[in-house]
């Protein structure tokens, strides 16, 4: 296959990739190809065989498989050229791909656009430095998740999980379901890390612990895990002295947080966000590099995997557009701030002149807040939380009342009702 | 296994023991080496922060010492035999770094006495000099005490690599095997092992930590080993380049060292609080962690928690009080004949070419015959790595063996290729896998990598997935298959 002429190239075909290249074709680019390391397309979905997928998308509560499956037909029919079994594993600033391919062999090409669409990986032990022994049983909770949906295992009998990410909570659940007891779900943090229908349905209707400001202190066994010691903590998450339990367990499973995977984009010289741990990107998707363009959770760890659908057309649009030079490459705008209880804000920076959608995350959970724009005070809402993206639209006419030349507006929760 | 016998029999599979195993097979000498662990390395000498010479032990150097000329000797060894072994060495230079003029007061002293024995590498660097070689350095360093001698290498692949050669050259190697008992007759030893029974005429004792058990065994001479644990935390390679020296400085309490240091792969290694331990304690704790990262800091105040990937604890130890820290065993029994005993402590990688050439002619004093074995082929090549590869090569390589096309660790890059050809020399568990080609050592930590490498081991070891281990004996990884549970199976 020649690889000479590809308009865009998309790497990664999990959800944002697929939907970038869908939408980059749609838009007119001719050839289009999507990259994925796995035999299939579709990415870790395939893993995900719960459902709640696609609720807001599709308007229908499918499963990952299923969500996935919706878009790879798509995608067939498009005419989006799929190298599976193929992995980039270099990209130069000036866009040429490096790539090693079982049917290709070592391949290189430069496209006119890239779109990064890695996705994340899992937060590891070592990247949380939990004391104790190396023993066999530890395991982030996707890697459990593929051993238990894909490979066909269960890595253990008695299960203590670390961390309430959305993984972790819908692993308790489907260890529950193949027999193994879940002992508890141990979060440093007084309130679930992950969504709250996750926390209801994988949990509390389990019976499963959750075991709230608490943390594993240390992890025993020399060969394979025999019990881990957690204690309480307190508002300041420093350990309580004299709550230390022993739990016996085979098993530790880590759902402590995802980092988005920007190897690639590191070594394309993107610039990245230090809190998002993503590509800084204005408002079509584009990220520091000139052609180079990113969607869903190489940007920023979402919610909702029809926010990474979405954010990621927006990609896969302005990747092929510049093609056909209806965009200049980089658009200088007004750069949007982090202020009271924000943590950060997707895009990073506006062109203020077109209608746009903002992607956030709080801090802290707060109860009757509402956002404000530099001066424009958008809607009330009754609660946030850290585990829930908040998305804000705004329409020209806000945006026209920014004044000219505005070039960094400030984004604040602000607590309702009060000064 | 049935009953062995051999003339020598080592036991340890550490750097020290397949360094001595190497040795005799320059030799026309049946030996024969037990490992307890499931691979070679996997005591103290995976556990430490991959230095060649440290510099702290060549400032410690003292003439009366043992040890000193051991690792003295061995400083031009090192080089060619990681050249022969195809084992990465580096020479990346040492700065200990010092903040007030009686920091530099104590240097100076060291200086002048490591000149006293003929070492004339060391020289002082200024502030601003400082600066140039190490950016990233703090503030308030206002020079350092400059050894360009000091290397860093990867004992595990080293050790791997000793052992490899030593089974070419025609020595006979038993992993999973452990000396449970010997008896000596006056002619041979007969030993008992977790596998069966060894005769064997001569002994070396190289059991690392556990060289005292071993000597007790035969009533051999008394060791009182105490081992200091240290700690050593790794960092991920997009900071690698945050030095490019091994930097350390005074420690500001006793046992808590600072020390910051490139690894041959591009990742930083910091460490290491150190303090007496049960030998049987790898634990880490959080306070060691927190030591740590504020002393490195000290030196190189842009280290975060946030890039740390992976941390462990390992040994070194001194034999007993009379011998002293400086110290290091490494001689025939006065009371059991053809029995030797072996071991460093610390820095056991750095001494061991030295003491491995030390060991055979104590060996020979001891009667054993030393008849030049012709075939002894001093070299090896290391497995493939794909990504050390030029572009022209990874073409050439995929074009000829198409599991190179498959990537299998994303962070390491390394291919399906590599795993198989670590699991054909010798790599039977998924930590075997990882300290052959690296996959699973990345920022992920296998997440990605390990359920395709437990596959690829079951299949080349015709194995089912549940036998796959961590790292042997009881470290199964999947101790079940789906619907097991609900089946009412039970765990073997």
């Amino acid at each position: 296959m020649s690889l000479k002429n590809v308009d865009v190239a998309v790497i990664g075909s999990g959800p944002a990739g697929m939907a970038a290249a869908i939408k980059a074709k749609e838009t007119g680019a001719e050839n289009v190809v999507i990259m994925e390391r796995a035999e299939q397309l579709g990415g870790l979905l395939h893993q995900c065989i719960h459902n709640g997928f696609g609720l807001l998308y599709f308007k229908e509560d499918l499963t990952g498989p299923e969500y996935a499956h919706r878009f790879i037909e798509k995608l067939m029919d498009s005419g989006v050229k799929p190298l599976l079994e193929t992995m980039a594993i270099g990209i130069s600033p000036d866009r040429e791909i490096i790539a090693v391919s079982s049917r290709e062999g070592y391949i290189t090409f430069r496209p006119k656009s890239i779109v990064l669409a890695m996705g994340c990986r899992e937060r590891t032990r070592g990247a949380l430095n939990i004391p104790g022994t190396r023993p066999a049983g530890i395991f982030t909770a996707g890697t459990a998740q593929r051993l238990v949906n894909i490979d066909g295992f269960i890595p253990g009998k008695k299960v203590v999980i670390l961390g309430s990410g959305d993984i972790g909570m819908i692993m308790a659940r489907r260890l529950t379901l193949e027999g193994a007891k879940v002992e508890g779900v141990v979060e440093i943090l007084p309130y679930v890390g992950g969504l709250i229908r996750n926390q209801v349905q994988c949990l509390h209707d389990f019976n499963i612990p959750l075991l709230l400001e608490c943390t594993v202190t240390q992890i025993h066994g020399e060969e394979r895990v025999e019990a881990v010691t957690i204690a309480m903590v307190d508002t300041k998450r420093k350990l309580i002295a004299g709550t230390e339990k022993q739990i016996e367990c085979d098993t530790l499973l880590l759902s402590v947080g995802l980092i988005p995977e920007n190897e690639l984009s590191q070594m394309a010289g993107v610039k990245l966000d230090p809190i998002t741990g993503g590509p800084i990107v204005n408002e079509i998707r584009q990220t520091s590099v000139p052609g180079i363009f990113a969607g869903g959770n190489v940007v920023h760890v979402h919610d909702l995997v029809d926010n990474v659908s979405w954010e990621s057309e927006i990609a896969g649009q302005s990747a092929a557009e510049l093609i056909h030079g209806r965009r200049k490459s980089w658009e200088r705008g007004i750069t949007l701030k982090p202020g009271r209880n924000i943590k950060y804000i997707v895009p990073h920076t506006i062109s203020g002149k077109r209608e746009v959608t903002l992607y956030m995350r709080v801090n802290e959970p707060e109860e009757d807040v509402r956002l404000k724009v530099g001066t424009i005070v958008t809607k009330a809402l009754r609660a946030v939380k850290p585990a829930e993206m908040l998305k804000l639209e705004l329409s020209s006419a806000q945006l026209s009342k920014l004044g000219e030349g505005t070039t960094e507006i400030v984004i604040d929760c602000e607590k309702r009702g009060g000064r | 296994m049935g009953q062995i016998d051999t003339e020598v029999l080592v036991i340890g599979g550490g750097v020290l023991g397949t360094a001595v195993a190497r040795e005799l097979s320059r030799y026309k000498v049946d030996t024969t080496l037990v490992e307890k662990e499931a691979d070679f390395g996997w005591g103290s000498t995976k556990a430490n922060m991959c230095l060649v010479c440290q510099g702290a032990d060549t400032l410690e150097f003292r003439r009366e010492y043992r040890r000193s000329k051991l690792v003295w000797e061995s400083m031009p060894l090192m080089e060619p035999l990681c050249q022969e072994l195809d084992v990465p060495f580096k020479r990346v230079g040492e700065l200990a770094v010092f903040f007030d003029n009686g920091g530099r007061a104590k240097f100076q002293k060291m200086k002048s006495r490591a000149e006293s024995m003929g070492m004339t590498t060391h020289q002082f660097v200024d502030r601003e000099t400082l600066r140039q070689m190490e950016p990233n350095i703090a503030r308030d360093a206002i020079g350092a005490l400059y050894d360009p001698n000091i290397a860093i290498t990867d004992p595990v692949r080293l050790t791997m690599a000793l052992a490899e050669n030593a089974k070419r050259n025609g020595v006979k190697l038993l992993t999973r095997t452990k000396v449970v008992d010997i008896s000596s007759g006056t002619e041979e030893f007969e030993v008992q092992t977790s596998q069966g029974a060894i005769r064997s005429r001569f002994i070396v004792n190289a059991a690392g930590l556990f060289v005292d058990k071993v000597a007790a065994m035969v009533n051999a001479d008394e060791f009182v080993v105490f081992p200091i644990k240290g700690y050593v935390v790794i960092l991920d390679k997009k900071v690698g380049d945050l030095v490019s020296h091994e930097i350390h400085a005074r420690p500001e309490a006793p046992g808590e060292n600072n020390i910051v240091t490139p690894s041959v792969y591009g990742n930083l290694f910091i460490g290491t609080p150190m303090k007496l331990a049960r030998r049987n304690d790898q634990s880490t704790t959080r306070q060691m962690a927190d030591t740590t990262l504020r002393n490195v800091r000290r030196l190189v105040p842009d280290i975060s928690e946030r890039d740390i990937i992976s941390s462990f604890a390992g040994f070194l130890m001194f034999r007993n009080w009379e011998l002293g820290w400086h110290e290091c065993v490494v001689s025939a029994s006065g009371n059991v004949p053809r029995f030797i005993s072996v071991s460093i402590g610390y820095p056991g990688v750095s001494a061991a070419p030295a003491t491995a050439k030390e060991v055979v002619k104590l060996l020979s004093q001891e009667g054993l015959k030393l008849e030049e074995n012709l075939k002894f082929n001093p070299y090896s090549k290391a497995i493939t790595h794909f990504s050390d590869l030029s572009e022209e090569e990874k073409r050439a390589l995929i074009a000829k063996d198409e599991r190179y096309r498959y990537a299998v660790c994303r962070c390491e890059t390394v291919t399906e290729g590599e795993v198989v050809e670590a699991i054909s020399r010798g790599a039977t568990t998924l930590d075997g896998v990882k300290f052959r080609t690296r996959a699973g050592m990345g920022r992920c930590q296998g997440g990605f990598c390990g359920p395709r490498i437990i596959s690829i081991l079951a299949r080349e070891l015709g194995i089912p997935e549940e036998q796959v281990t961590k790292k042997g004996g009881r470290s199964q990884l999947l101790l079940y298959k789906s619907k097991q549970l609900l089946e009412g199976v039970t765990c073997p």
